[in-house]
């Protein structure tokens, strides 16, 4: 591919030379277990102890909150599984209340403990035609028995920023006792400032390939004293709610992002934030594009539009073929474009869902991407009205 | 030329595509995702899409995967469903290969700006005086111009068949010389949707209830049986049917799912010497065959073709028909009949699914 134009950064976001370098002392040679006493693990535990420290400051939370983990998914599954797990070995019932466009690693989670517990239940938070949470149904989908509340902090298809201070406000005023509530930040890490919009939050999930880290690296912070078992225990580390050796690398590699992200975010709020107008602008004079949740608040990052009577397929083909990449936001395991359960929930027509792409920016986007970006979907839904 | 091979991650296929780079043809291959639920047979699961993204990343092309499962759902699933609910037999592999392969894929195609179609099809596509005909696979054993019956010159006059002429073995050694990891891989030869491990039954029983019936000599009355299972019986089969009082094979010669009633009889009692075909359904490869024409009719993949008159009485109320030169065991409704010319029987002339018989 001679020129290629990059807008998959909510998949996965460029790799970040500062990344690479940083974690390349951890990557070879002698690296002493953290866990151990030795010259070796000292040093090791140090690396570690001081990326825990970033990742902290990065939520606003204490550094012994962070767990390490390998990536979102795992954050997320844990954050669930833990506390659900808790509480239904101290009560007779357990409900867990989700927001009906989380990702799927809370979704199926949440099915899993349901499947497998019949004292757990789980209970869906509706959207509206935006995507952004219903309070009302969160209000009525809290009980007693609800261990907790997940809700994410911005969608990874639609970009669209959830109410968290509603939904903290939603559980306390329930008066429900020893509720958590979990975010799964990792859709909104390149863009807000988790510290301030997290806040009220008992546990923040993040990892660190869509802020430039490397894969399979990741963290569940817990603020305060949030009861949550291990799903993987053996060995007693991250005291004791996640097992076995903790990466080096990767724990300094998210580290080395976060820090990257926490100083360039305003800039590249700014800078993208021009780059979606420009988009969206652009898009709204092609035949049949309408964009989506176009009345809620969104990342910077993200332009999510459906092409009234064309297929996402095509369009991402021909899009390919011209060097772009980009997606139709919802893929499953054989890698096709599947119907996404986020734009059900917000109750789009599914014909209108066939027809839709994300395109995701992120700090190495440049002016020249966004205008080849113009003039290339411009003259592939030309091509496919005119061909239809 | 610019081909978009769809590639299932069999053999047949891979080596279909690792042919036409071999001929110089700009080649992108696309895997088609169809059944959204559980399979662990045909050619919808994610280790087959694994298999044909990895031999087309071994061949050097790009790889597409498009998601068709609404499509499939629709013209495929549903239809497949009623028609048992309906007492019917149809062919889903055939309504796949009509609807989605050869209709949706061949539009997606042109709109793409490829100027053909291949697939791994054992079928050849003959160009003679400036039309297109659908041959017979060299490989007998294989042949499926069946299953791709209803094609016509339009279809015909972009697709690309690079393994037709070939013998399977053949085909294998060509996939082991291009080093494909398919080159062993065994057949396919169930439907996608219906896990092999639990049959036709567990399918049709998490879409509808299935009928209790009895089983009755449709000659003499007399009750031979029970099935719990009416929709699953096909009219002419034997398996299931246990033999009569005399010992005789007993078949299926009617199945009547409101009646809660399945007719069987002794061979020479229920064969039949009429076809009945749905004529919207009828199709030829280029203009329509004249009334009391003699062609060769096959009404399973791997069925012999017998002679028959195809006739067209347009008082009757089923105006299509076959008038079969010896007499069969019936055809169940649903089924799918391909007529073949009866001067160059690998020739395909055209195909209707059967009504009755």
């Amino acid at each position: 591919m001679s020129t290629q134009y990059y807008f998959d950064h909510a998949a996965s976001a460029p790799r970040r030379d500062e990344v690479a370098q940083a974690m390349a002392r951890w990557q070879h040679g002698v690296v002493g277990n953290p866990s151990g006493s030795h010259r070796a693990a000292r040093e090791a535990r140090r690396a570690v102890e001081e990326a825990r420290d970033d990742i902290a400051h990065f939520v606003g939370a204490k550094p012994g909150g962070v767990i390490f983990t390998a990536g979102g998914t795992e954050s997320c599954h844990l954050a669930v599984t833990g506390v659900a797990n808790h509480h239904r070995r101290h009560h007779e019932t357990t409900s867990i209340v989700i927001s009906r466009v989380e990702h799927t690693a809370i979704i199926d989670a949440v099915e899993l403990l349901v499947r497998d517990h019949p004292s757990v239940s789980a209970r869906y938070v509706d959207v509206d035609s935006d995507g952004v949470v219903d309070l009302e149904s969160l209000t009525m989908a809290l009980s007693p028995d609800t261990a907790v509340v997940s809700v994410m902090t911005a969608n990874n298809e639609t970009g669209v920023i959830q109410p968290l201070d509603g939904v903290h406000a939603a559980v306390k005023e329930s008066m429900f006792e020893g509720v958590v509530t979990h975010t799964d930040a990792v859709a909104a890490a390149p863009w807000l400032d988790l510290a301030a919009v997290t806040a009220p939050i008992d546990m923040i999930s993040i990892c660190a390939h869509k802020i430039g880290g490397p894969v399979s690296a990741g963290a569940l912070i817990v603020r305060g004293d949030v009861l949550l078992d291990a799903v993987v225990p053996g060995g007693g580390q991250e005291r004791g709610r996640r097992g076995g050796t903790v990466d080096v690398a990767a724990a300094v590699g998210l580290a080395t992002a976060v820090r990257l992200t926490m100083a360039e975010r305003d800039d590249v709020n700014q800078r993208v934030g021009e780059y979606q107008h420009q988009l969206l602008a652009a898009f709204r004079q092609l035949p049949g594009c309408v964009i989506t949740a176009a009345g809620a608040s969104r990342l910077p990052g993200t332009v999510h539009v459906t092409f009234a009577g064309l297929a996402s397929d095509e369009l991402l083909f021909l899009l390919d073929q011209a060097g772009v990449c980009a997606a139709a936001a919802s893929s499953c395991s054989s890698g096709a474009a599947v119907a996404s359960h986020v734009l059900a929930a917000m109750e789009m027509d599914p014909e209108r869902a066939r027809g839709s792409l994300r395109f995701s920016m992120g700090a190495e986007t440049t002016e020249e991407d966004v205008v080849a970006l113009i003039t290339i979907l411009t003259s592939v839904v030309d091509r496919l009205h005119a061909e239809s | 030329m610019k081909v978009l091979v769809a590639m299932s991650g069999g053999v047949d296929s891979s080596v279909a595509a690792g042919l036409l780079i071999e001929q110089g043809h700009d080649v992108v291959g696309a895997t088609l995702k169809l059944w959204g639920g559980v399979s662990d047979s045909g050619c919808c699961s994610v280790a087959d899409v694994d298999d044909a993204r990895r031999v087309a990343q071994m061949l050097g092309i790009d790889h597409h995967v498009f998601n068709y499962t609404e499509e499939f759902e629709r013209h495929v699933v549903a239809p497949f469903v009623a028609g048992h609910a309906a007492g019917e037999s149809p062919n889903p592999c055939i309504e796949c290969n009509r609807h989605i392969k050869f209709d949706l894929l061949f539009e997606r195609a042109d709109r793409l700006g490829f100027d053909a179609v291949a697939t791994g099809h054992h079928a050849q596509v003959l160009s003679r005086d400036g039309q297109h005909f659908l041959v017979r696979g060299a490989d007998d054993q294989k042949d499926q111009s069946y299953v791709l019956g209803y094609l016509d010159e339009q279809h015909l006059a972009v697709l690309l068949l690079p393994i037709g002429a070939m013998q399977k073995s053949e085909v294998r050694q060509h996939a082991e010389r291009l080093g494909l990891r398919t080159w062993d891989k065994p057949d396919s030869q169930d439907v996608c949707f219906i896990e092999a491990s639990k049959g036709r039954e567990v399918f049709l029983r998490s879409r509808i209830e299935l009928t209790p019936a009895t089983i009755v000599d449709g000659v003499s009355g007399e009750v031979l049986g029970e099935t719990s299972t009416a929709e699953l019986m096909t009219i002419g089969q034997r398996r299931g049917v246990l033999p009569g009082r005399d010992g005789e094979k007993r078949f299926v010669s009617r199945v009547d799912i409101a009646a809660q009633r399945v007719e069987v009889g002794r061979l020479e009692e229920i064969l039949i010497s009429t076809i009945h075909l749905d004529e919207p359904s009828l199709t030829f490869s280029h203009e329509a065959v004249e009334h009391n024409t003699v062609v060769l009719a096959q009404w399973s993949a791997h069925g012999r073709p017998q002679l028959a008159t195809l006739r067209h009485d347009r008082q009757h109320e089923r105006p299509w028909s076959l008038q079969l030169h010896a007499p069969a065991r019936p055809v169940a409704p649903g089924q799918t009949v391909v007529l073949y010319r009866a001067n160059e029987p690998e020739i395909v002339e055209g195909a209707a699914i059967v009504t009755g018989s």
